[in-house]
């Protein structure tokens, strides 16, 4: 407990400020919604001039921008983005802090197992992150309500919103997973965006392809807004995929965090 | 278990049941390079135990295995007759360590990162932080990043001892601290030791471990080269002399056994000598002298003659 107390004191105010961040940007984008909705028919003419693998790319041939949902949708890719950048940059760092910061020795010296500090650790990341999704999506219920000249469906709406949890999850464990392995971690946030962004240009070359195998290798895939609008509900497929992965990663931590010697200083 | 209930004093060892810690052929390699190879002593119970070489001789290396910072690549270790990596949890209970080297949360102050430190073991008074504190001359408000390595040290000493343990691990423990500190640090030590604690103390400076310790373990390049009782260590006869002889004398006329370190600058002649005194008073009856001093070798020297011996 006192690990996972002491963890949270020195993670707090930097997930406060990456939730504003994603908070300030649903505004931002949200808050042009009413202009380009009354406008849509326009806007389907502009997109429609690019070239179709950029829009594609770009989820806008799936999405109608003119209802909340559609436009929530498009925007909801930078959500996405941003929040795996603070998953995986918690996931490596929780761990990874302790060789950087050159206190492994303190810590590791201290009667508790390996297996508690990982425990610990992951569950003050788990509190950050859930933390983050709840008032998020409590954010994103008022703003998209207040936006919105039509009602719409409250519940695929939920479930857009909870799919940035899923993936951040993922990214956690991916992080977590990262940082046992790597020898040594000097900067965390250049990995992060990195990782990331690999991931999301492989989602924009799967979106423009639409190949169904390339699918797999990318989480940004997993949560097809369109299809959720659609059906109403998650691809099973897609969703065990993203657990079981979850799952592996974060196995793989906890057994090799285990085996692992403490680098000396 | 009767941990505790023993005086300090080594010369009781024979009425210990146990020792603290028990190493066995202990080997940690570093991929391919080495770290230690079959080292093997025991620590009784209410010693202080110096565990002395150069730098990089293994001395971080034995002591992060016993803590299972590290994982051996053969051989064992246990300590209160338990081993270290299937039971590091309970053994690390009764543990006080300071490393070598002292980082902790930079954004923490030293009163909060001491109070994260007794968190993690049952029963800590909390007085017993204050006490060291003062003894140690440490300001508990400041922010650990703007202690110096000295201060910083200081909270690694009062971190490692505020739960009372059993065993206190000292990792070159005096780096950095000033003269004075470090005279308080041993005083605090021996107290600790008079109330039962059995104290490993690494270093590689000689005098120190000279002051405080009752036995020493000599390690070279990853091997454990002599366990020897500190007053042995000492009555063994070495000698230093210092010889201005008449005239210049020729290298080898004092090269025979029992000489070591021998110099010879002109009619200047040094060196280290254990064995029949006599001989050296024949050969300088032999020839003329000017001058002659007769010393006891500082441990120093005479590690360094184990260091080239073994070698």
């Amino acid at each position: 407990m006192n690990i996972y107390i002491q963890e949270l004191k020195m993670s707090v105010s930097s997930a406060i400020y990456w939730t504003i961040g994603m908070l300030s940007t649903m505004l931002l984008f949200m808050l042009m919604f009413p202009a380009i909705s009354t406008d849509a028919v326009i806007m389907q003419q502009i997109v429609s001039k690019f070239p179709p693998e950029f829009t594609k790319a770009l989820g806008l041939t799936t999405l109608d921008l003119s209802v909340v949902t559609g436009f929530y949708g498009f925007l909801f890719m930078y959500i996405l983005l941003i929040g795996s950048v603070f998953a995986m940059k918690s996931g490596i760092s929780v761990l990874s802090e302790e060789v950087r910061a050159k206190t492994a020795d303190f810590l590791v010296a201290k009667p508790v197992t390996r297996t508690a500090i990982v425990t610990a650790k992951l569950m003050s990341v788990l509190t950050n992150i859930l933390s983050q999704n709840i008032i998020y999506i409590i954010g994103a219920f008022i703003v998209a309500n207040l936006v919105a000249d039509h009602s719409f469906d409250q519940g695929i709406f939920l479930l857009i919103n909870i799919s940035l949890l899923f993936v951040q999850l993922f990214f956690v464990a991916f992080g977590l997973f990262l940082s046992v392995v790597i020898k040594k971690i000097k900067t965390v946030l250049p990995i992060a965006l990195g990782t990331v962004f690999g991931f999301f240009v492989l989602q924009m070359l799967n979106q423009s392809l639409a190949d169904a195998k390339l699918a797999y290798i990318t989480p940004f895939a997993y949560y097809d807004v369109s299809q959720i609008i659609e059906t109403s509900g998650y691809d099973l497929g897609y969703l065990a995929v993203n657990w079981i992965l979850i799952i592996v990663f974060t196995s793989l931590t906890y057994f090799i965090f285990n085996k692992k010697d403490m680098p000396s200083v | 278990m009767i941990i505790g209930t023993f005086g300090p004093h080594y010369e009781n060892k024979e009425a210990f049941e146990m020792s603290v810690i028990e190493i066995n052929n202990l080997t940690k390699y570093y991929g391919k390079a080495r770290g230690i190879k079959d080292v093997s002593f025991n620590v009784e119970e209410g010693e202080i135990f110096g565990f002395i070489g150069p730098n990089g001789a293994g001395k971080s290396t034995t002591i992060r295995t016993l803590l299972s910072l590290i994982y051996p690549s053969s051989g064992s270790a246990k300590i209160f007759g338990k081993d270290c990596i299937n039971e590091g949890q309970e053994i690390r209970q009764h543990i006080g360590y300071l490393p070598s080297e002292v980082f902790y949360y930079d954004n923490m102050k030293v009163i909060d990162l001491l109070k994260y430190s007794a968190s993690f073991y049952p029963n800590v008074n909390k007085k017993r932080i204050f006490e060291l504190a003062e003894i140690m001359d440490l300001d508990l408000n400041k922010k650990i990043d703007d202690l110096s390595y000295g201060n910083k040290k200081k909270v690694g000493i009062v971190q490692g001892l505020l739960h009372s343990p059993k065993l206190i691990i000292l990792d070159e423990p005096t780096s950095g601290l000033d003269p004075l500190m470090q005279q308080k640090f041993f005083d605090l030590i021996h107290e600790e030791n008079k109330k039962g604690a059995t104290i490993l103390f690494s270093s590689h400076i000689l005098s120190e471990v000279q002051k405080l310790c009752t036995r020493v373990g000599i390690i070279k390049e990853g091997k454990i080269v002599k366990v020897e009782d500190i007053n042995t260590l000492k009555s063994a006869n070495y000698k230093k002399f210092k010889i201005e002889m008449k005239e210049a004398v020729s290298t080898d006329y004092f090269d025979f056994a029992g000489i070591n370190d021998l110099t010879v600058e002109e009619t200047t002649v040094s060196f280290i000598y254990s064995g029949d005194i006599n001989k050296i008073i024949e050969k300088v009856y032999e020839r003329k002298i000017n001058n002659l001093i007769v010393e006891e070798p500082t441990l120093e020297e005479i590690f360094m003659h184990y260091y080239q011996k073994e070698a």
